[in-house]
């Protein structure tokens, strides 16, 4: 392959960590991506900033709980992890409610970022 | 352009699938490239071969073969495809299953990514 | 699906050999599992199982083998986070050997 910039990659959370299965599969492809060296971001808005909440218990759901697999994202080379806040305080949710380290940004600067994207997927 | 496709709601169910397929006749129409398709999620039952449809409705998993054919390269996801029963066996002709590290690798080739989703 | 006796017991395995249900794991398993692959179990080997192990507890996935020869490597020193050195106690590959070994589920295979 020809030599080129990394690509600017960013998924776009917006669902509930359960209740379809999008959450978890787009935590799949952000996994394999940061293997690529390109400039790969998350960001969490609508209900899926529920998927940072801490304190999650799916036994009676029946389903696996995977919210841990958040915090592997640094290792795994997702540089940059956002939570939109219009999501947050709609939710009643603060920092302290998360289970990782993320950065808080309003919509108008997640707008900004995300056309300035190569690449947006939404999960 | 060179543009890439990203397949995430599975057939009938759902327009993703007859809007990816109408894109990237538009797109080849207009002389543009197609990097790939990548099924995703449920979009990987896109490519069963056991449909069975009526004759008045469109055939969605052989038209699919048929873009294929014309050398379109259809990615299935091999963790998706597990998921929901999409083995080898099933699979319709000129379409692969493979790694996502593939939807990767159309990120970087194309200068679009188009999601048909939900 | 196949079965393997451990102390008396029969373990219950799926079509490649990986435990059917990863809770059924201790560490007589882990030896009859690493025989099921030609491994014989030294102090080298129970580091990358433990490790899985621990990472598995941790964030609910097996780590991909660039992050665990890195992870691997911090932990247990520089000679030892390296993809060879893995290969060498893992011949088959450590994502699927030591994986099963360590009771993780089976690798999606998605890269």
């Amino acid at each position: 392959m020809e030599e080129q910039a990394p690509r600017k990659i960013m998924f776009v959370n917006r669902r509930a960590p359960h209740g379809s299965i999008y959450a978890y599969e787009g935590l799949e492809v952000i996994l394999i991506f940061g293997a690529y060296d390109q400039e790969i971001s998350a960001v969490f808005l609508d209900d899926a900033v529920f998927s940072l909440k801490k304190g999650q218990d799916t036994s009676e759901l029946g389903v696996k709980e995977f919210s841990a697999t958040f915090r592997a994202l640094e290792a795994y080379g997702v540089e940059n992890r956002y939570v939109e806040k219009e999501s947050m305080e709609q939710r009643g949710l603060t920092l302290d409610d998360l289970i990782m380290d993320v950065e808080v940004v309003d919509g108008a600067t997640l707008r900004k970022a995300m056309g300035e994207q190569d690449v947006l997927l939404p999960f | 352009m060179k543009f890439g496709i990203l397949v995430q709601e599975g057939p009938y169910n759902h327009e993703a699938s007859d809007s990816a397929y109408h894109f990237i006749q538009a797109a080849l129409a207009k002389g543009h490239e197609i990097t790939g398709v990548f099924f995703y999620n449920d979009g990987v039952t896109n490519t069963t071969k056991l449909m069975d449809i009526p004759a008045d409705d469109r055939h969605i998993s052989k038209r699919w073969s048929e873009l294929g054919a014309k050398g379109v390269e259809l990615i299935v996801c091999v963790a998706a495809a597990k998921r929901r029963g999409i083995s080898p066996d099933v699979l319709i002709d000129n379409a692969r299953i493979d790694g996502l590290g593939q939807l990767s690798e159309l990120c970087i080739e194309s200068d679009r990514l188009i999601t048909f989703g939900d | 699906m196949s079965a393997l006796e451990v102390g008396g017991k029969s373990i219950e395995l799926d079509e490649d050999g990986f435990l059917a249900d990863i809770a059924d794991w201790n560490e007589d398993i882990a030896v009859a599992l690493a025989k099921t692959e030609n491994v014989d179990m030294t102090d080298a080997h129970w580091e990358v199982v433990n490790f899985l192990r621990e990472y598995y507890a941790e964030y609910k996935i097996a780590p991909m083998i660039r992050i665990l020869t890195k992870a691997i490597g911090k932990k247990f020193g520089k000679e030892k986070g390296n993809t060879k050195y893995l290969y060498e106690l893992y011949p088959a590959g450590p994502a699927k050997q030591a994986c099963k070994i360590a009771g993780l589920p089976k690798p999606t295979g998605c890269v």
